[in-house]
């Protein structure tokens, strides 16, 4: 037989059959559904971590032939993961939990209990590529996730499988129904952060912060001069780049270009203050060795599904790094994630700070 | 382990691979004895009739649920009128807890009495009842476990209308005082229950002898079928049904009785009691061998309710530095079936009420193996976890330390 691996089984499509890949291959194959919040039991349908996922997981475990566990992971996903969302929120920022989720609890929480089954590997149904001990964008340009694998070790990429990342979800979903694998093959696809089931995260802000928390009070609604045009009931209900609950009656459409926490506004401007041409990073970590420097050009995406845009390394110090954009981008959400990419290679990455409006060196855009 | 092999189900596929498995979860549930699975067949077959019926085919299944509940009385020190079919300890529990609890409310007896570390059924039927506007009171445990006389003195009053306490805490085996509970119970006109689904066979139960009122058991921890149960209800105890629709057993439990379980569950209580005495001494034999092994190579690793009295077939066990979620999963890959805190739906590992009720740390609580014996535990099976839990606790806190 061959090596073992302990495959985080979700209950969904790309688990399920990335589990069964691994079966006709021949590893000795054992299936962990992670329990990351409690919630779950109570939205029965949603896409992860509820009952009916755990059982999805278990029906397919039993199909395929392979012992299936579930990991209660709760606790340290609500210290690493949860309480860090609502924290970003408070602050003005906007959070990506996901990449916390797979730094900490897929591929450090995980590991440690596959080490403590003897299991050489961990696999799950991530869209991306294992290719030379880095990591590679998935095949398919619309379900890439390596977006959301930044923040890794790297000494975990040889311990990760990744069977589904050189095919398309239509290919998955083909290869589901001849695996057998009905149950989970027409499954939805999940858009949402697996404990916001109804993408409503007032709440969760709400339930953690209190519903008077400075971030979820009112507050101004100003220009970029300063002028007060409005008020907000909170500004960790506003997001970098949006346009609803924004106030009109201007000669072009407004969006919050920026979120100010210390005196609780939103910022609005025309689209031109949406631009960004620089960006800062904090918390960077390479995936690769060795690790670009200062005046590299590198392919940048600072946002889930935006383009990958062409960009110069301009600074590093510690774990902080600036970059020049060739062309502007919109909508820079400090929170986000600044990940970059030589071609199909993912680099690194890191938690966006700010934005800059010109390329190099002019004042920041956005102020924390 | 050969045996599994034969079944060639997908599930077995994985089992296939392994030495022969060991069956350390005799508290979760046992394998249906040969015995009873023979004395219920026939009710699967000819003897299929209803047993209201007043025809042949009825008179023939009434006459064997009749035998059936006069059997399982004699188990219990009880007259035959005063045991009631169940589908198992939970329903027991449920009936006990709420049909007591309403009947003695509009009496001027609102509260009930228990323990934190009594199983969900209770709890959660208790819960139901503050629902419903009972008070709820909570005895104190010690740290080995067991409930606290001075506190149910104090507890246990004229406004009380139940106090419910295990006989045999499942996760950790510790015997509760049963015959002094019932008897302060009884001194205060207080109904006295007891989930005695983890004690039959363990320890004497005779209703003549202890003043319990209600008393639950369970037949699939003894050696019957998943789905049959039977509750002792003292005659002249008043008692609301929960279920409602017929006059069978009283109409305490109203259903077309399950003859064939009936049968089963009065043959294994008569077997289970038969061998009570040598199976303890055997299974507390095994148990402190167990024990004083895994202690030997752990001697940090702390044994839940350790100096207390305990039932012979329970070992709860935290090995500091480990976690049971990746014990019990690694011991699961060497074939070793155990248990960690309660069980939920979901199939993970929650932390235990129970364990949390005796104030230990979280990650001692969160380290607990529950390894509980019977029928299938063997010496070797005993020599071999002595050999490999030590081990793989080791292994897994070298891990953890990393």
């Amino acid at each position: 037989m061959k090596a073992r691996v302990l495959v985080a089984m979700s209950g969904g499509v790309d688990s399920s059959v990335a589990a069964a890949m691994l079966v006709r291959e021949g590893y000795d194959v054992i299936g962990a559904t992670m329990k990351l919040h409690s919630d779950g039991a109570e939205v029965p349908d949603k896409p992860c971590c509820s009952l009916d996922s755990v059982n999805d997981a278990r029906r397919i475990a039993e199909r395929i032939g392979i012992p299936h566990y579930v990991l209660n992971l709760e606790k340290s996903f609500t210290r690493d993961v949860l309480d860090d969302f609502v924290s970003e929120y408070a602050r003005g920022r906007t959070p990506i939990p996901c990449v916390r989720c797979n730094t900490f609890t897929k591929f450090r929480d995980l590991i440690q209990k596959a080490d403590t089954v003897d299991a050489e590997f961990v696999a799950t149904g991530h869209y991306a590529r294992v290719v030379n001990g880095e990591l590679n964008r998935g095949t398919d340009d619309a379900k890439d996730q390596t977006y959301f694998l930044w923040g890794i070790e790297r000494s975990a990429i040889s311990r990760m499988l990744l069977p589904v990342g050189d095919m398309t979800k239509p290919q998955v979903r083909v290869l589901a129904h001849e695996l057998g694998l009905n149950l989970v093959a027409e499954k939805p696809e999940s858009q949402e952060i697996c404990f916001v089931p109804d993408g409503n995260y007032s709440k969760i802000l709400i339930e953690h912060l209190g519903a008077d928390a400075p971030s979820l009070s009112p507050g101004p609604i100003v220009t970029s001069d300063g002028t007060v045009v409005g008020e907000h009931a909170g500004f960790a209900h506003y997001t970098i780049g949006q346009r609803r609950g924004v106030p009109g009656g201007y000669d072009e459409p407004m969006f919050v270009t920026e979120i100010r926490a210390a005196d609780r506004a939103v910022v609005i401007g025309p689209r031109e203050e949406l631009m960004g041409r620089g960006v800062i990073a904090r918390g960077l970590n390479w995936l690769v060795n060795p690790a670009p420097a200062v005046g590299d050009h590198v392919g940048v995406r600072v946002r889930h599904r935006a383009p990958i845009v062409p960009a110069e390394i301009v600074r590093i110090e510690g774990d902080e790094i600036e970059l020049a954009l060739d062309a502007p981008v919109r909508a820079i959400a400090p929170g986000q994630s600044l990940v970059l990419y030589d071609g199909d290679r993912m680099l690194g990455g890191g938690f966006i700070e700010s934005a800059r409006a010109a390329r190099t060196g002019l004042p920041v855009l956005t102020l924390r | 382990m050969r045996q599994i092999a034969r079944h060639q189900s997908p599930v077995a596929c994985y089992i296939w691979t392994m030495p022969a498995p060991i069956y350390l979860d005799h508290a979760a549930t046992t394998p249906v004895r040969p015995e009873v699975l023979e004395a219920m067949q026939p009710f699967f077959g000819p003897r299929f009739g209803n047993p209201s019926s007043t025809h042949r085919w009825g008179r023939e299944a009434r006459t064997a649920l009749d035998a059936a509940r006069e059997r399982v009385a004699k188990c219990l020190g009880a007259n035959a009128d005063e045991v009631c079919f169940t589908s198992g300890g939970t329903e027991g529990d449920n009936i006990a807890v709420l049909g007591g609890w309403r009947v003695l409310k509009p009496k001027g007896r609102n509260a009930i009495v228990t323990s934190p570390i009594e199983h969900k059924a209770v709890l959660q039927s208790v819960h139901q009842a503050t629902k419903e506007g009972a008070e709820e009171r909570l005895l104190s445990v010690d740290s080995t476990g067991t409930v606290e006389l001075t506190s149910a003195s104090d507890l246990v009053r004229d406004d009380t209308a139940l106090c419910t306490v295990m006989w045999i805490n499942n996760e950790i085996g510790t015997i509760q005082p049963i015959e002094e509970l019932a008897a302060l119970a009884k001194s205060r006109g207080v109904i006295f229950h007891t989930d005695a689904v983890q004690a039959f066979g363990k320890v004497e139960i005779d209703a003549r002898k202890t003043p319990f009122d209600f008393l639950s058991i369970s037949g699939h921890k003894i050696g019957a079928p998943k789905g049959i149960g039977a509750m002792y209800i003292r005659r002249n105890t008043p008692l609301e049904p929960l279920f409602f629709g017929g006059s069978q057993d009283r109409g305490r439990r109203p259903g077309t009785e399950n003859v064939a379980y009936a049968v089963a569950l009065a043959t294994a209580t008569e077997l289970t009691l038969a061998e009570h005495e040598r199976e303890g001494a055997r299974l507390t034999a095994l148990r402190q061998k167990l024990e004083a092994a895994i202690l030997a190579k752990l001697p940090d690793a702390i044994v839940h309710g350790r100096g207390a009295k305990r039932a012979p077939h329970v070992l709860n066990i935290s090995v500091p530095g480990t976690d049971s979620e990746s014990m019990l999963m690694a011991l699961d890959l060497q074939g070793i079936a155990c248990s960690g805190g309660s069980a939920c739906q979901s199939g993970s590992v929650g932390a235990s009420h129970v364990l949390d009720s005796l104030g230990l740390r979280a990650d001692i609580a969160n380290a607990a193996i529950r390894m509980s014996l019977g029928a299938l535990t063997t010496d070797e099976s005993v020599d071999r976890v002595a050999e490999i839990f030590p081990a793989l606790a080791l292994k897994a806190r070298g891990l953890a330390s990393v």
